[in-house]
């Protein structure tokens, strides 16, 4: 316990297994994501908060090397972006299923925004709305993938996209604003 | 919306969110006076990105780390502190459970993991600490023991007795129907369990059938106890936790007032109690219905479906489990304790003389008979050897002998006439008539060592008489009780 990412076990073959990969998803990438978070999670001490960015930075880190599918870290963020989304879309979606009773549990029942704002409830919503995001804008899904998924900074996720931090800041307020709406009309 | 009218919209809305907030909407409406599609959309985003706050702005790893933390139960094998791990059994709302053997003092345990984020903060650490103490100090055989609160390189893990065995709520769903006696025993040594902790000021919480091991010798044993809380934030870690109108419990067995938020006491146990023995009673929950949200609508507004399901369960019981699923807490007992002596008062007609209650009449006569002839035979000594020491045994034997006798003559009579109250004057009268026993005994035994100068038969007789009772008070008493009524009060 509380050792380094070597000593995480890998993936046992009689768990579940992620779905197809969208697109250009490395399994590489999803699989060294999944381990570093764990042990992330496991050295954990109280009051740290876990970074998303420094995630990301260091699978790259442990994963850059010779015949590594991707140019430079830039267009690996984009890749760890994408992964991250699936992963915690996926843990959000496997928690509602499996503890739909046990999910009334914690949730105050009173209060329906609370119940909205709990993540393994919006997230699915989310992923949804994102993926209709990507047919009228890929651009915009690639955004909220970066700032929220993977945690980037305005300016990191204007230069993984090659925009200015002007323009994604824009650009970024009008996913949010439709994503937004999205949500809070389904 | 064409592609050239998205553009459009794009670039109007970002031009936009650039202005002074006040003029925006005419600015829009200038902007886009020729295309009426372009200009709605532009000022619902406009309006949306107004109110969408804080949405998305920080990183859901940040916020939801928890997420994350579904990872892999440790390997069988894998040593943890002093503990090694021998196989998982199970994961709950605190995180998963592994039967584990601590080197330590050589015994199994089952270790729960705690979740790391339900410790990041450190006053719900704290609290959390706090929670596993008050446990620890539970100690009664109806509740699974915790032994240690466990901090091994910065995780948290609690590790308690190990029940080898199954739940009550696999019993449920086996769909056998328990016999009456076991409904009553069942009852019995819940409400025990319940009222000891009680007693200690620790309520339960999250009492239910899934929450209650039977371990291999028959025997009742509830887990989790006090710990409900813990396990609040399981799945939304952050200060919500501690906010009125959080739910801890499990819907189907939570008293009303814990499922309106309100401050939950001792009756929210009884509630939970009421509900679970009725379907352990009759296989079916009191409030069901087609959905939980469904069954908790019911269980805040509904009367519970009355017991009639079971024509063979007394109707005393039956009320009983009508006072704790009152809606109101102050309709329901009290406490466990008195939940416990509303059965025992119940539970009389359920003991009916049998063959075997007759021979623990039987039993209590030729006890009390006994008596009388140690205080005779005292007597005769007092004759034969005068001294201050015999005379005052006799008159403690005197003593003994009627008080004794009138204790036992007693319970007779109560089993007789008053059975209700049978299982509490049994309780009541237990020790004092162990201790006359063990008085009586060690006052022949001084006779016997008096009189062994004047003969050795009376000696002898002594001796036996003090060591029939000695015997019959520490082993005939146990089993002609246990044959009468199951149990030991």
């Amino acid at each position: 316990m509380g050792a380094g990412p070597s000593s995480v076990r890998l993936m046992s073959a009689d768990q579940p297994q992620p779905p197809p990969p969208a697109r250009d998803l490395a399994p590489v990438v999803y699989d060294e994501l999944r381990r570093l978070a764990a042990a992330y999670m496991r050295r954990e001490r109280p009051g740290q908060t876990l970074q998303a960015t420094a995630l990301v930075h260091e699978a790259y880190m442990r994963l850059a090397g010779a015949g590594t599918p991707w140019h430079d870290e830039r267009h690996f963020v984009g890749i760890a972006a994408r992964s991250m989304r699936q992963i915690l879309v996926e843990r959000a979606r496997a928690r509602g299923a499996q503890k739909r009773w046990a999910g009334l549990n914690r949730v105050s029942m009173t209060d329906a925004l609370a119940v909205a704002s709990e993540p393994a409830v919006m997230l699915p919503a989310l992923d949804d709305a994102l993926t209709r995001l990507e047919t009228i804008d890929p651009e915009q899904a690639r955004i909220v993938e970066l700032r929220y998924f993977a945690g980037l900074s305005i300016e990191d996720t204007a230069d993984a996209l090659g925009m200015s931090p002007a323009t994604l800041k824009r650009r970024w307020a009008l996913a949010r604003a439709w994503l937004f709406r999205e949500m809070s009309s389904s | 919306m064409t592609a050239e009218q998205r553009r459009r919209v794009r670039d109007l809305f970002e031009a936009a969110v650039d202005r002074d907030a006040t003029d925006i909407v005419a600015w829009v409406e200038r902007e886009a006076a020729d295309d009426s599609v372009v200009r709605a959309e532009v000022l619902s985003l406009v309006d949306h990105h107004s109110r969408a706050g804080a949405f998305l702005v920080q990183p859901i790893v940040e916020q939801a780390a928890d997420l994350l933390a579904d990872e892999e139960p440790l390997a069988p094998g894998t040593c943890v502190g002093s503990y090694t791990i021998v196989r998982e059994l199970g994961r709950g709302g605190m995180g998963r459970v592994y039967l584990a053997s601590d080197a330590r003092l050589g015994r199994t345990v089952a270790l729960k993991a705690l979740a790391p984020h339900l410790m990041r903060d450190p006053a719900q650490r704290e609290r959390l600490r706090g929670e596993a103490r008050a446990a620890a100090a539970l100690t009664h055989p109806g509740i699974c023991t915790v032994y240690a609160l466990e901090e091994i390189d910065g995780d948290l893990y609690i590790a308690s007795e190990f029940v080898d065995g199954h739940t009550i709520g696999e019993e449920i769903r086996a769909g056998r129907q328990p016999t009456r006696d076991e409904v009553w025993q069942t009852a019995r040594e819940l409400a025990a369990a319940l009222a000891s902790a009680h007693a200690k000021g620790i309520v339960h919480r999250d009492l239910k059938p899934d929450n209650i091991m039977r371990g291999g010798d028959g025997r009742l044993k509830i887990l989790d106890f006090g710990l409900a809380r813990i396990g609040v934030g399981a799945s939304d870690a952050g200060p919500r936790m501690t906010l009125p109108g959080t739910l801890i419990g499990t819907p189907a067995y939570m008293a009303p007032e814990q499922i309106n938020g309100l401050a939950v006491d001792a009756r929210a146990d009884v509630f939970a109690f009421g509900v679970l023995l009725y379907e352990f009673a009759c296989g079916v929950h009191p409030f069901a219905a087609s959905t939980a949200l469904a069954t908790v609508a019911r269980v805040l507004e509904s009367d519970a479906r009355p017991l009639a399901s079971r024509a063979d369960i007394p109707s005393r019981l039956a009320d009983v489990i009508a006072r704790c699923l009152q809606k109101a807490p102050a309709g329901r007992f009290g406490s466990a304790a008195e939940l416990l002596g509303a059965l025992d008062a119940a539970g009389g007609d359920a003991t009916e003389p049998t063959r075997h209650a007759t021979w623990w009449r039987v039993h209590h006569a030729v006890i009390a008979l006994l008596y009388i002839a140690g205080a005779t035979f005292a007597w005769q000594i007092k004759e034969w050897v005068e001294t201050p020491v015999t005379v005052s045994i006799f008159l403690a034997l005197g003593a003994t002998a009627t008080i004794g006798g009138v204790l036992r003559g007693h319970l007779v009579f109560t089993s007789a006439m008053n059975a209700p109250r049978l299982t509490t004057e049994r309780r009541r009268t237990r020790r004092p008539l162990a201790w006359l026993d063990g008085l009586t005994a060690v006052l022949l035994f001084a006779d016997a060592a008096i009189v062994a100068g004047t003969g050795a038969l009376p000696a002898v007789l002594a001796l036996a008489l003090g060591l029939g009772i000695a015997l019959a008070s520490l082993v005939l008493e146990p089993a002609t009780t246990a044959a009468a009524f199951g149990d030991e009060p």
